[in-house]
């Protein structure tokens, strides 16, 4: 009986542990445990905690591609205001961006239209999150 | 057998939780329950602040925590919100241009209706509020609209909400409407989603976060939050509508608000006033 329970526990914890482990989560852990680049292992292979809008922003710094950092930041941020899930820094920091593009900082407009453009990808995920999870703290 | 016995009743147990849990949930059109809503908050909140008297809710925080309570009798003993009532009752009795007035708009001479606030127009397909009413009264006979989050639509406001005390808010979900039941669903679904980059909801801080400090904040219980709108914050200095504080706290998740009186935030307060259905107005308040 005390063994059949324990089973049927370990039954229900296993898509937890499996979540647990997914390449997201090890992601988001070295991410935040070890800051921009970390690299972590995940089912035997190595990667470097990076976001995608990191990569973007690591060409060239020139006026062209800043501008095109900037304007993707604008279409990215558009969308998830369209969803009613604007993250309140976000048009800051595009101003930011806007505002090192016309000083000629190249790279410091690459970097704040990433970490926009980020917000903005993120805000898009929550509200996608929100569609499924909402319901979970309703109290019944 | 016996263990496989065993694992089939586990398993059971927990699909059948799962199910009965979905059951209950009220999340679509077609499942959604406010009266079933309503119940399950008070019982929450009963568990939760066993010693709270479910009347007393309307107080906010000082219901359940007692050393705000006693800051805040003695706030009360030189109500902040006074003058602003006053100068309410002046703005509401001054006439228009064309010789009419806010009582000409009003069932009851707009006395102690504040309670039927907000309530669903089938005709007009949308929720309507105390202020937007106030606002469309001045549009209709000629005047200009006031803003609204301060100042005099405030003010009218908290002489309408004034003379409204100790009623029972009694806010209508007409069943066989489907827009006012969307409109509902639309209010409860803002005030459990996670948004911002703080990926908070409002029942993060207002059900299971309630009387747990933030930093040296205490977040007030959502039941009975609408009924002592509009409300004097020390923090403001002054008198603030209802939308005011949505877009506050709203930006304290760190999103970007929504504009006072969107129909997002006005289906906000059609579902937390329907949660206070029984409670008694006591607006105007003093809050910190």
């Amino acid at each position: 009986m005390k063994k059949a329970l324990i089973l049927a526990a370990a039954l229900t914890l296993v898509p937890t542990f499996v979540a647990a482990e997914s390449f997201e989560n090890a992601y988001l852990q070295a991410r935040a445990m070890y800051g921009q680049g970390a690299v972590f292992e995940w089912n035997g292979k190595q990667y470097a905690a990076v976001h995608e809008e990191e990569v973007e922003a690591d060409i060239a710094a020139t006026a062209e591609n800043a501008q095109m950092m900037v304007d993707k930041a604008k279409a990215k941020n558009k969308e998830v205001a369209e969803l009613g899930f604007e993250w309140k820094l976000t048009r800051g920091i595009i101003k930011d961006a806007e505002s090192a593009l016309t000083a000629g900082e190249y790279r410091k407009a690459l970097d704040l239209a990433a970490q926009a453009k980020y917000h903005a990808r993120m805000g898009i995920k929550q509200y996608h999150y929100a569609q499924s999870s909402w319901q979970l703290s309703v109290p019944q | 057998m016996k263990i496989i016995k065993t694992m089939a009743f586990g398993v059971g147990l927990v699909l059948s939780a799962q199910i009965s849990q979905a059951a209950d949930s009220g999340f679509t059109l077609e499942t959604v329950n406010p009266e079933a809503d309503r119940v399950a908050l008070q019982n929450y909140f009963k568990k939760r602040f066993p010693d709270a008297e479910l009347n007393d809710y309307v107080n906010g925080i000082y219901a359940v925590d007692s050393n705000s309570r006693e800051q805040w009798e003695e706030i009360e003993e030189f109500p902040p919100y006074e003058f602003a009532v006053e100068e309410g009752e002046a703005l509401f009795n001054t006439t228009f241009a064309n010789g009419k007035g806010y009582a000409d708009c009003f069932e009851n001479g707009g006395i102690g209706i504040r309670q039927n606030f907000p309530y669903w127009s089938k005709e007009e397909g949308t929720v309507k509020t105390l202020e937007m009413e106030i606002n469309e009264c001045r549009e209709a006979n000629g005047e200009k609209v006031l803003k609204w989050s301060k100042g005099d639509i405030a003010k009218v406001s908290a002489y309408m909400a004034w003379t409204s005390r100790d009623q029972v808010i009694d806010i209508k979900l007409p069943e066989d409407d489907a827009g006012a039941m969307a409109a509902y669903l639309d209010g409860k679904k803002f005030f459990y989603a996670k948004r911002g980059q703080l990926n908070l909801s409002c029942a993060n801080c207002h059900v299971q976060g309630a009387n747990i400090r933030i930093r040296a904040d205490l977040p007030s219980p959502q039941l009975g939050h609408t009924s002592h709108f509009p409300v004097f914050r020390s923090k403001w200095g002054e008198l603030g509508t209802l939308h005011r504080r949505y877009s506050g706290c709203h930006k304290d998740s760190r999103s970007h608000p929504l504009k006072p009186q969107t129909e997002t935030f006005r289906n906000l307060e059609y579902f937390q006033s329907y949660m206070n259905n029984g409670l008694a107005i006591n607006g105007p308040g003093a809050r910190k």
